[in-house]
């Protein structure tokens, strides 16, 4: 079993009249709303954050990449990457991940992966992502071919970590003469790749075929995730090969104070600004971005995401988010961990408003009272899903 | 009305032909909102010629979506179109981004289109005049963008309730094929403008005072710079034209096609 501190270094000073005055946290949002001076302490703290998070022994950290939002301040997540291969000395560094159609050349994915991957000593984790549907507003890039260019990016990625170089790559959206990127990654053939998905039979397929790793796109009810997982599972068994519980990640926002009533009291106004504002307009699928049928589908399975939430009581029902003592957290996430047959944990323990000395304390009891319990009973213990398995 | 539906193979794309009235041969090249069934509209027209009503890739049962990737492709299989149906210099009407297409075949083409009736047309841009955002998913803010009166019983009942109107696979194919050919540069060719000295043919442009998603800005400046274009302005009207100004705006079309 895998730990791992996840963050989207989310702007924390919105108005408290933005549910009123804005349709949507993203891509439109004014960004004169975003003050610098703040913003540098922020990144800083939340730099410091996942810095804690490797002395705390947790097993790796992850950043990941948005644009033009007050969501996740991240545009790269590479920057954050690189200075996290420096000031962590032992955890692993996931990227989770690249957009890559907007990488121009994608090759740039390839050697910037390559330079943490050195930097590092081999730790990065390297996630290739679509990218998220406010981004293609934000990019202009056109929607209608997501699909190809990403297929097509993560092709030319992996053939650069793996072909001797130089070759040549002519391809429907890239032309490049000469593919013959300096440096080459520390772990070979190639970083372990992860893929976030949330729901679609093709994304899972891909995974499963490629024997890749399949992170679970939060926010949405245990349900869903269940259903995601067992499908990726029965796509591996098509494959002829049992999955590898650290194939499947889960992540949700996680809070660990002193008692469920000083945990709930304490994480929740700062819960409801993300619920309420940052979430506001991340689901957004423009034309062309999955098929039209499948767009239908999901925003017909909205009805299972977080923004519909009002009450505490709906979020513990659904388990968009655990909150409690550490033994009310460890006892719920052990439960849910088995159901689910994951074994990669990744929590987001910053959200939303949440400060830094909250943060990190929030961390500290995590990686004290709660990890250790975990790793013992979960690691001696088969999941249902191996149990059924073997 | 005679109303007849076909399925013609175009350059290997299966490609829903609608063919509607009597008389001598006109083209309707539709818009993103995919008016590929008949309307009022078609129906005033196909009082005096028989419509030619296809569906553009990627709209209503047209395929081949996957062979266009800009509006030159999408001009191109209206070439190929037109040949199939041997049509040459036929009587073009043609809406949003059905003119924008009509245009470019214009360009490419010139004797296969005839005297052409321009609504509300996309493909420039015109500084000073942006067109608004038209890939949103709110209906009510798309009404808002798209009709002169929202509240209209018209406006209303244009889009799809909600996802569970069966109307709304249709729509998002609609959104994903003006999608294809119209999200960067959005709803323009960056070369048309410059092209325009070059269409030389008989031109009615007709736009909507009001139009909040392809200002008047843009029919002034089609107005000025085709060699031979007039531009009728409908007051107390959007972007809409076939919809709103559904008698004004087939009387102008078809006063100009007869003179």
């Amino acid at each position: 079993m895998k730990f791992f501190a996840f963050h989207l270094m989310p702007w924390d000073r919105l108005p408290d009249d933005f549910a009123e005055k804005y349709d949507t946290a993203w891509t439109w949002l004014p960004n004169q709303m975003f003050d610098p001076e703040h913003g540098g302490q922020l990144y800083n703290n939340y730099l410091d954050q996942l810095v804690l998070a490797d002395q705390l022994g947790f097993d790796g950290v992850c950043v990941n990449e948005h644009h033009q939002n007050a969501y996740g301040t991240m545009p790269s997540p590479n920057l954050m990457a690189s200075i996290l291969a420096r000031q962590t000395k032992n955890c692993r560094i996931a990227v989770v991940g690249n957009a890559l159609p907007f990488y121009d050349p994608p090759t740039r994915c390839a050697e910037e992966f390559a330079m943490i991957d050195c930097i590092s000593g081999g730790r990065l984790i390297a996630g290739l992502v679509v990218g998220g549907g406010p981004e293609y507003y934000s990019f202009s890039k056109n929607p209608t071919f997501a699909r190809e260019m990403y297929k097509e990016a993560f092709d030319l990625i992996l053939r650069a970590w793996t072909e001797p170089g130089p070759f040549e790559h002519y391809g429907e959206h890239w032309k490049l003469k000469y593919v013959n990127p300096w440096p080459r990654p520390i772990q070979q053939p190639h970083p372990p790749i992860w893929i976030p998905g949330a729901g679609s039979r093709e994304t899972i397929q891909f995974v499963a075929q490629r024997r890749f790793a399949y992170m679970g796109i939060p926010y949405f009810h245990m349900d869903f995730f269940q259903r995601n997982f067992d499908m990726f599972r029965d796509e591996c068994e098509k494959c002829d090969y049992t999955a590898d519980p650290e194939q499947l990640g889960w992540l949700l926002p996680i809070y660990t104070a002193e008692t469920d009533e000083q945990a709930w009291a304490e994480y929740e106004p700062h819960l409801w600004y993300f619920v309420e504002k940052l979430l506001k307009g991340l689901v957004v699928f423009p034309p062309g971005y999955t098929s039209a049928r499948s767009i239908a589908g999901i925003q017909k399975g909205l009805k299972q995401f977080m923004s519909t939430c009002k009450t505490r009581e709906d979020i513990e029902a659904g388990g968009y988010a655990i909150v409690g003592s550490p033994d009310t957290v460890r006892q719920k996430l052990s439960e849910n961990i088995k159901k689910l047959g994951v074994g990669n944990l990744l929590g987001l323990f910053q959200l939303g408003t949440l400060p830094h000395d909250l943060t990190c304390k929030n961390m500290k009891l995590f990686a004290e009272k709660v990890m250790p319990g975990l790793r013992e009973e979960l690691n001696a213990a088969p999941t249902m899903q191996q149990a059924a398995a073997t | 009305m005679k109303t007849e539906n076909k399925t013609l193979s175009v350059a290997g794309k299966k490609t829903q032909l609608t063919i509607l009235g009597q008389g001598p041969p006109l083209l309707y090249l539709h818009s993103a909102g995919g008016e590929t069934e008949p309307i009022p509209f078609h129906e005033k027209l196909a009082e005096h010629y028989t419509v030619y009503l296809p569906a553009h890739p990627g709209f209503a049962l047209s395929e081949g979506l996957d062979q266009i990737r800009d509006i030159h492709d999408l001009a191109w299989h209206y070439v190929d179109l037109l040949n199939e149906l041997n049509l040459k210099n036929v009587p073009t009407v043609s809406y949003s981004l059905g003119a924008w297409t009509a245009t470019e075949v214009k360009l490419l083409r010139p004797e296969l289109i005839g005297p052409l009736v321009m609504i509300a047309a996309a493909g420039l841009h015109v500084d000073g005049a942006p067109m608004q955002e038209l890939f949103i998913d709110s209906f009510d803010k798309l009404r808002e963008l798209l009709f002169f009166d929202p509240k209209s019983q018209t406006a209303v009942d244009y889009f799809p309730s909600d996802v569970n109107d069966p109307r709304i696979l249709m729509w998002l194919r609609a959104r994903e094929a003006t999608a294809r050919v119209g999200w960067n540069p959005y709803l323009h060719d960056p070369k048309l403008a410059g092209h325009l000295h070059r269409i030389e043919g008989p031109v009615q442009i007709i736009w909507g005072r009001q139009d909040k998603l392809i200002p008047l800005a843009h029919g002034e400046y089609y107005a000025k710079h085709l060699p031979n274009a007039k531009l009728t302005v409908l007051e107390e009207c959007g972007h809409m034209v076939p919809y709103e100004k559904t008698e004004e705006a087939a009387k102008i079309a078809l006063d100009f096609l007869a003179s």
